[in-house]
């Protein structure tokens, strides 16, 4: 699925860029911008673009097949929202910068930093963690297989590496071969240097799976 | 990062009208360079004019004059996979296929790839003094500055090095970049697109703080031409090019070069046209021969820094690459 999936239903909930405006103090200078817009408008159709903060508001985010709601601000990157207030904390805090891949969730099913994503944009689209792969008693092929291969050292990058390895399985099936899975990989550093057990793992748990799925 | 608010236009439109409102307000597409500058507070806008929610700026498409037309908000990923660039752009499918990482590609957009900012830590640090962020000089150039990754060419005031590795390609096709402001849609050379590095000026384009890109458009191209990529990095993956390079040509039938494009990444301010190279090419035939003769030529007038001399060589050996890669590729 690509990052420009159909996201209406998402788009369309929550307030109105007028209600908005009334609500957030501070948001004055920054609403400033769109008054002119603002001022054309008829009595409850939101005119012009929708907007939101820069001060808290609430988001409804579908995180591992679950509703939730937050109250966030623009500026909090998924990351933040998924750590602090959902308290899923596989997903971690590096770099916070793009460059290591500690922080890997899927957004519609593919990979992306979450650190780079803010919260407000994965508003109605589907958000899954490495919580939402699976649990001690019940894993994912593919955390079972990096116990099983001893993929991990300090496991610090482990749950990002499983999120990458994970969609490699998921889009090759059973035929990920090794370069794929290095391909898959190769936007998440290890400092320990795990990366050979990690792509014995990926394709142990192909041969497990069907493809596409 | 710094409050901002997030405004959602429905279309690009909308977005040229909202940005032509406020003074200081920024385009949103995929964030993987704005909102990093953002969290090193190095830009502070009020405003984000987001382009996630914005219309008709996700397709691939052949227009009916055989040009082909790339919304801005065509990421990385979805330019390696799709089935028209692998066809008639393969240089532009390999080099968004290079880029980065997978889940960078995914979010990191074609036209935020264009007008991305230097890499350099000196512009990327607030507490170093920058010209581009308003300083009186570039401390690349300094005594004791950090040279490694600066340009060679161009950078008698500003040292730095336009980072994308997609812009040699398409410089090579001729692409054209379509700038929307709140009432017209005008179309700008790839050449024109590049504004050289000046006090207090971040970006290096053109861009007016109303404009936004709606797309990137390339001509029809004939099958004859030769097309070429090859990128130098440390790294086998997730790295930045420390050279790119893309050419294309066309020769005649008895196989010498009529007509060349020859662009460098990573060596100027500015996606660099070498047209020393192009001028070396027209009339030869492309052997190993040729080819090192076309990299000196092109590399003639760079003005490399103490730290920066490898990369003339690299560039000539990008150049030599690319152009081997060309002669296969049809
Ligand atoms: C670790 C790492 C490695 C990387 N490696 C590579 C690499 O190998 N090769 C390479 O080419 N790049 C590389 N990149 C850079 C990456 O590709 C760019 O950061 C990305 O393409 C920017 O696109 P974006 O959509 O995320 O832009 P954004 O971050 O959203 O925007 C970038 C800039 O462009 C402006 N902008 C965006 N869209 C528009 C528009 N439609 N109209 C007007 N202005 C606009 C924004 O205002 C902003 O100033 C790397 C990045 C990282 C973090
Ligand atoms: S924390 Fe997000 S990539 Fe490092
Ligand atoms: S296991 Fe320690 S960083 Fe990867």
């Amino acid at each position: 699925m690509s990052d420009d999936a159909p996201r209406e239903e998402g788009a369309r909930r929550g307030l109105t860029r007028r209600s908005l405006f009334k609500g957030a103090g501070a948001a004055a200078a920054a609403g400033a911008v769109f008054r002119s817009l603002d001022a054309s408008a008829k009595d409850d159709v939101p005119a012009g673009p929708r907007t939101q903060g820069p001060g808290k508001a609430k988001l409804t985010l579908q995180v591992n097949g679950q509703s939730r709601e937050v109250q966030a601000e623009p500026r909090e990157t998924l990351l933040e929202v998924l750590r602090l207030p959902l308290d899923l904390t596989g997903a971690k805090p590096v770099c916070n910068r793009g460059q290591c891949g500690a922080c890997t969730v899927w957004l519609d099913g593919t990979p992306v930093y979450a650190c780079s994503v803010l919260a407000v944009e994965a508003e109605g689209r589907k958000v899954t963690t490495v919580e939402g792969l699976g649990n001690p008693d019940d894993m994912h092929a593919v955390q079972s297989a990096f116990v099983e291969k001893d993929a991990l050292q300090c496991g610090f990058c482990t749950s990002g590496l499983v999120m990458s390895a994970a969609w490699a399985v998921g889009k090759h099936g059973p035929d990920l071969s090794e370069e794929q899975a290095r391909a898959a990989c190769s936007g998440n550093l290890c400092r320990c240097g795990t990366y050979p057990h990690v792509v014995e793992a990926a394709i142990a748990a192909a041969k497990t799976a069907k493809k596409g799925g | 990062m710094k409050a901002f608010q997030f405004v959602r236009p429905r279309s690009s439109t909308e977005a040229a009208q909202g940005l032509a409102d406020s003074a200081d307000a920024r385009v949103h597409s995929g964030g993987c360079d704005l909102l990093d500058r953002m969290k090193e507070r190095i830009e502070e806008p009020a405003v984000l004019v987001s382009l996630c929610d914005a219309e008709g700026l996700g397709d691939v498409r052949i227009e009916e004059d055989g040009s082909i037309w790339i919304g801005a908000r065509v990421t990385l990923a979805q330019l390696a996979e799709s089935d028209v660039v692998r066809r008639f752009l393969p240089t532009l499918g390999e080099a968004a296929g290079l880029a980065a990482s997978p889940q960078l590609r995914h979010r990191a957009t074609i036209a935020g790839n264009l007008a991305q900012h230097t890499r350099c830590g000196y512009y990327r640090v607030k507490s170093f003094p920058c010209l581009k962020r308003g300083g009186d000089s570039c401390p690349v150039r300094a005594d004791g500055g950090v040279q490694d990754t600066a340009g060679i060419f161009g950078n008698a005031a500003c040292a730095s090095a336009h980072p994308s590795s997609l812009a040699p390609v398409l410089g090579s096709l001729d692409a054209e970049i379509a700038i929307r402001d709140a009432k017209t849609l005008r179309f700008v050379a790839f050449a024109d697109f590049w504004a050289a590095p000046a006090k207090g000026r971040a970006s290096d384009t053109i861009l007016k703080s109303g404009e936004v890109i709606e797309a990137v458009r390339l001509p029809a191209r004939d099958a004859k031409q030769h097309v070429g990529f090859a990128e130098i990095r440390q790294k086998k993956a997730f790295d930045w090019a420390l050279v790119s390079c893309a050419v294309r040509y066309e020769t005649d039938a008895e196989g010498r070069v009529t007509q060349a494009r020859a662009w460098l990444g990573s060596v100027a301010p500015a996606p660099y046209r070498a047209t020393k190279a192009e001028a070396a090419l027209v009339g030869k035939a492309v052997t190993d021969e040729v080819a090192v003769k076309v990299g000196d030529a092109a590399l003639a007038d760079a003005t490399p820094l103490a730290g920066t001399t490898y990369k003339v060589q690299l560039a000539k050996v990008a150049l030599k690459r690319a152009l081997a890669a060309a002669r296969e590729k049809a």
